[in-house]
């Protein structure tokens, strides 16, 4: 077997120039500050609208939390011209669909249409954008409803404190993404209106937005809509950003967190590392895949099927605006201890900082992230978000075609450095996430 | 002449805006609706019984194919999840080629390739697919069962199931299948640490061996292939799978209860409760009712414009999401309306739930959310062609179901068709409020009260789906705690042990009515177990209690007797001036809540003596009294805290007198003054 996969690595020396896709798109500013990306694809009847704007729960203020994800269900409510409780109703009225996002620096609204309702969605954004319905009503409605949405994906979903990012108290001391996504039921329970009005006017503005129109649609017609109904909403001031700096870890810190939900404990070793825009953080990409992507990457073919010490063993970064989080995690098997498995994981991250990965591994991540690239790119939707999030977060709309050459470019000297420089262990957090029935 | 031209300018500048002003008034039309093309899939037929189906689609350089082996579903009895196993083990390479190499290969072309007990999945870059369908048909059709790896997937399989076993979501997920369809069905069946246990080895190889056969087989491949190339390929992979003698189990009859009843199952760790209200429906997609159904399903639960979620998540704020499905099966299916919502408003989630259904079977519609309804159904459709799966899937459904070749194409005009008669007539068919299971999977203790004053009968099921009994109203009592810490709490509470042991005499006036009578109790206190306890009405006395720490005696509108033995005992016992001194000597029995707030119980002789876990006040004390009629419990309740000298003293006391409530307001504490040895003669 051995022969055909180098005969395959050969082949694929001359395969990687004749790259995948290149997504075309043509950007502008309009006279307000807003930016507008386009892409045409008219393989299907289908546009879809999205707009994105640069604040997420980083952007609030202490004992203020909760705002940026709170306004993620209130923009549902309706505006001067759309009528309280309508939204959801006008949409599908005219067979769309949308939801709305936040994390921890934006919040993207995004609605899919059959094309020949482009100039309503248009018309539905800027109207969130420009006159939304902000009012005591319903933020009372909206509070109960983001109090059941915390039940159900942190309180009651087995692991949701790790998987909605709960625990990154315990590796951000100073910067806001160590609060939670959702913020403090307590701020936005004592939250009055005027401070959610507060909010709004400080950080939803054109100039702080970017509008995504992709899909099926006529260019001219698209840009006269998106004047007509973006360019009058007044430009304000844009808001000041701080950035918080977070110091670096001198020293190894484990936590104990408990969750009622489960019944096998999770072993979490987590590091604060760069930027998703950093090229650092792409090499941490490319370790996660050698470490926990697929059947033959190292964790999972040790700790699950070899050793059988885990149930699940995975890696993989949260890519954020100022730092990213790194985890690397396992769900004990019954009968292993957690300082056994620790061990293990030490062992490899140690061979990723002293050795270097060879050939057939470093073709292999190539290969894996063109069909990733492949695959994120098939739908409109995933197109337009990841545009979006492209220009507003990194200021560089070309990253979808340029990700790629990037992948491509990381040698193995590099993977060394970077797993040297931020899987140190004085740099991690080690959290033992156990069954609430072991808390003492 | 100046300001004219500034005026003219001011004009045309004025008039551009106002034409470039659109009016946001009005909602803009819809342009003209856009051609929709189905595509359909060039097929033919291996002489195995295989058929294949394939969409060439050239719009990204990846491939997609999947096997579906459409045997009719079978129970699995006491060996359910054998079926996993093939699943699992399948993919674990193969007789030519070993599982490491397999997964290297597979990984290192970035492909997927999953395997299920009667399935086939793969995945790639257009460049690789040749090789992984080689793979993929070379790992299903020469598997290795290895005992090893079976052994790990066992192991695994038990982590997973020990590990769910809190997930109030999955738990509730497989109870409510299994009282839909039966235990004996195999959609009601599931997998537990037993069923697993019985399975070897040689069961596996036999299933694989039974159901892994080409005579109910489709593939489907999709995307950037030519059509020649592929058949050749797929010929060559899959012309030499041997037919099987395929066998059909009888399907066990799904019945719906007689009338509509709540299913609960316990979960002491839910902090929400899983609310499904269930039917079992014969419904198949070649049924003239077919399409109203899905539409009566839209207007009731279909996402945020359903009449569900408007009801249940934006007017009453119960829950983050709710809506209702429905299903169409060639065997068995179900209608499910369901939501998670806090444990407090679970009974009122029910009536809403119930209000709906029974709104949609029993009143008539509104057009204009059955014109909603309709346009979603339109929108999905138009923008799920987006997806060069969806025509394989709708070729797949028209061989699958035996629907006329041009189904998909009267779709839209179908849908088009239904009148709220139709919704009306398929919502009282298919939605049935009257002969539905309310499964409710959530936290006893802190909904159960409440479910029980709902019209429902109410069954109990653990958490496999065995009928069992109610569960038991109380909490865990954590480790450690004990009626002593439990009266430590008290007393810290009320101001700290230093300030309380600097009390030697309390002296306590309190005032009630009986009947627009006044009554003034005057109670004294005094260290360590003297008390006197006087009521006067209008200035005479009614009733005196005095012990004076040896003896005592009772004497009730003049008539005096004397305290038994055991009184003296329990009056002795008894520690003044704070009584829950002497509650440290009795036992922590349980952690009730009442009414949301829970209480620790102090059972101490025949006094039950309430705590509050959150703020350590006592809340009351509930003194059971035999009578020649049987026990009676007299309660005495404590509320409304106040300072006196840096401790907390109860300052509105309840009890009962005969059936009557007795309300006393403390209106004077004094702290050792106005006690003398006197108060006890």
């Amino acid at each position: 077997m051995k022969k055909s996969i180098l005969s395959l690595a050969s082949a694929m020396l001359f395969v990687l120039s004749a790259n995948a896709q290149k997504v075309e798109f043509e950007e502008y500013d309009l006279s307000n500050g807003m930016h507008v990306i386009l892409h045409q694809d008219d393989s299907a009847p289908v546009i879809t609208v999205e707009v994105m704007y640069h604040v997420g729960a980083k952007d609030e203020e202490e004992g203020k939390t909760g705002m940026a994800h709170f306004y993620e269900h209130l923009l549902f409510t309706g505006t001067k011209n759309i009528p309280r409780d309508k939204w959801s109703e006008i949409q599908s009225s005219r067979g769309g669909s949308g939801n709305a996002s936040t994390d921890w620096d934006r919040t993207n609204y995004y609605q899919t249409y059959p094309s020949n309702e482009l100039k309503l969605a248009l018309w539905m954004e800027s109207e969130r954008l420009l006159h939304p319905i902000i009012d005591q009503k319903a933020i009372d409605t909206q509070n109960e409803v983001v109090k059941e949405e915390k039940k159900l994906r942190m309180d009651n979903a087995p692991y949701g404190k790790v998987i909605y990012g709960d625990v990154y108290k315990h590796i951000f001391d100073d910067h806001n993404y160590g609060r939670p996504m959702i913020g403090y039921i307590k701020d936005l329970d004592a939250a009055k209106l005027e401070e959610f009005q507060d909010f709004y006017n400080k950080w939803y503005m054109p100039n702080n937005a970017v509008l995504v129109v992709a899909g099926d649609f006529n260019k001219k017609e698209a840009k006269t809509w998106i004047n007509d109904y973006f360019a009058p909403i007044p430009k304000r001031e844009a808001p000041e950003r701080v950035k918080i700096v977070e110091k670096e870890r001198t020293s190894e810190k484990r936590v104990n967190e408990y969750d009622a939900n489960i019944q096998l404990p999770l072993i979490g070793m987590s590091f604060k590392t760069p930027s998703f825009k950093e090229r650092d953080a792409k090499v941490l990409d490319v370790i996660s895949t050698i470490l926990s992507d697929g059947k033959s990457s190292r964790l999972y073919k040790k700790l699950v099927d070899d050793k059988k010490m885990a149930l699940q063993a995975f890696s993989f970064s949260r890519p954020l605006e100022d730092y990213s989080v790194y985890l690397i995690g396992s769900i004990l098997s019954q009968g292993t201890s957690a300082d056994d498995l620790i061990k293990e994981v030490d062992e490899e991250i140690l061979k990723l900082q002293t050795e270097l990965i060879s050939d057939e591994d470093l073709q292999k991540v190539r290969n894996k992230f063109e069909n990733q690239f492949v695959a994120a790119n098939s739908s409109i939707r995933g197109i337009a978000t990841t545009l979006a999030r492209n220009y507003l977060l990194a200021g560089d709309t070309d990253r979808i075609n340029t990700e790629l050459e990037v992948i491509n470019s990381i040698t193995k000297e590099e993977i060394r450095e970077v797993a040297k420089k931020y899987l140190a262990k004085e740099r991690r957090v080690i959290m033992d996430y156990l069954p609430e029935s072991q808390k003492k | 002449m100046k300001t004219k031209i500034y005026s003219v300018i001011t004009l045309l500048f004025l008039s551009l805006s106002i034409s470039a002003q659109v009016d946001r008034t009005k909602i803009p039309e819809s342009g003209p609706a856009p051609k929709i093309n189905i595509g359909t899939p060039e097929k033919f037929t291996l002489p195995n019984g295989l058929q294949v189906l394939v969409v060439e689609n050239h719009k990204l350089p990846r491939v997609s194919v999947t096997l579906d082996i459409d045997n009719p579903p079978s129970a699995k009895g006491d060996k359910k999840g054998v079926e996993g196993f093939v699943g699992g083990m399948l993919g674990t390479g193969s007789t030519t080629i070993s599982k490491e190499a397999y997964d290297k290969e597979v990984d290192y072309l970035g492909a997927n390739i999953g395997f299920g007990s009667e399935s086939a999945f793969a995945s790639s870059l257009s460049k690789y697919f040749p090789r992984v369908l080689e793979l993929m048909a070379d790992a299903a059709f020469n598997p290795v069962f290895t005992q090893e790896e079976f052994d790990k997937q066992k192991k695994q399989s038990l982590d997973a199931i020990k590990n769910s076993e809190n997930s109030v979501a999955s738990i509730a997920g497989r109870v409510d299948r299994l009282l839909t369809y039966g235990k004996d069905h195999p959609y009601g069946e599931f997998t537990s640490e037993a069923t697993l246990n019985n399975i070897t080895l040689q069961d596996v190889k036999e299933y694989y061996n039974k159901v892994f056969k080409p005579n109910n087989a489709y593939l489907v491949v999709i995307g950037d292939v030519d059509f020649k190339t592929v058949k050749k390929q797929i010929t060559n992979l899959f012309g030499g799978w041997e037919k099987g003698k395929m066998t059909t189990q009888p399907l066990p009859e799904v019945t719906n209860p007689e009338t509509t009843e709540i299913n609960f199952v316990n979960m002491p760790n839910a902090i929400q409760s899983e609310i499904s209200v269930i039917n079992a429906v014969d419904l198949k997609m070649g049924d003239k009712d077919y399409f109203a159904a899905l539409l009566a399903n839209q207007i009731l639960g279909g996402g945020p414009t359903g009449m569900l979620a408007k009801n249940i998540r934006e007017d009453k704020g119960y829950t983050y999401s709710t809506g209702s499905g429905i299903s169409a099966s060639r065997y068995a299916s179900r209608f499910k309306a369901s939501a998670s919502v806090r444990n407090m408003v679970t009974d009122s989630a029910v009536v809403e739930f119930m209000k709906e259904i029974n709104k949609i079977r029993y009143k008539k519609a509104n057009q204009a959310d059955l014109d909603i309804a309709k346009a979603k159904y339109v929108g999905r459709f138009v923008t799920n062609v987006e997806r060069p799966s969806t025509i394989a899937g709708y070729a797949l459904d028209i061989l699958q179901n035996n629907l006329p070749e041009d189904y998909y194409e009267n779709y839209l005009k179908n849908i088009n068709a239904v009148t709220l008669d139709d919704v009306q007539n398929a919502a009282i068919k298919y939605f049935r409020g009257d002969k539905s299971r309310i499964v409710i999977t959530g936290k006893a203790i802190d909904v159960l009260d409440n479910l029980e004053k709902t019209d429902y009968v109410i069954k109990y099921f653990d958490k496999e789906g065995n009928p069992t009994e109610k569960p038991p109203m109380t909490m865990p009592i954590p480790e450690g705690m004990t009626a002593a810490t439990v009266v430590d709490k008290y007393i810290e509470a009320i101001g700290g042990k230093d300030k309380v042991m600097a009390v030697k005499s309390v002296m306590m006036v309190s005032n009630a009515t009986i009947q627009g009578t006044p009554l003034v109790m005057t109670q004294k206190m005094a260290a360590p177990n003297k008390s006197s306890l006087v009521v006067t009405v209008m200035g005479n006395a009614m009733q005196r209690v005095i012990f004076d720490g040896t003896t005592g005696y009772q004497e009730v509108q003049g008539r005096k007797m004397d305290m038994q033995p055991a009184q003296i005992e329990e009056a002795k016992a008894s520690a003044q001036p704070f009584t829950d001194m002497t509650y440290t000597s009795g036992t922590l029995d349980r952690i009730e809540p009442i009414d949301g707030v829970n209480f620790y119980v102090i059972k101490n002789g025949d006094t039950e003596v309430f705590y509050d876990v959150k703020t350590g006040l006592k809340s009351q004390e509930i003194k059971t009294v035999k009578t020649p009629n049987g026990d009676v419990q007299v309660p005495t309740t404590f509320s409304d805290y106040k300072e006196v000298n840096g401790i907390l003293f109860p300052h509105a006391i309840g009890t009962k007198s005969g059936p009557m409530d007795l309300k006393f307001e403390v209106s004077e504490i004094k702290i050792n003054e106005g006690v003398t040895d006197e108060d006890f003669k």
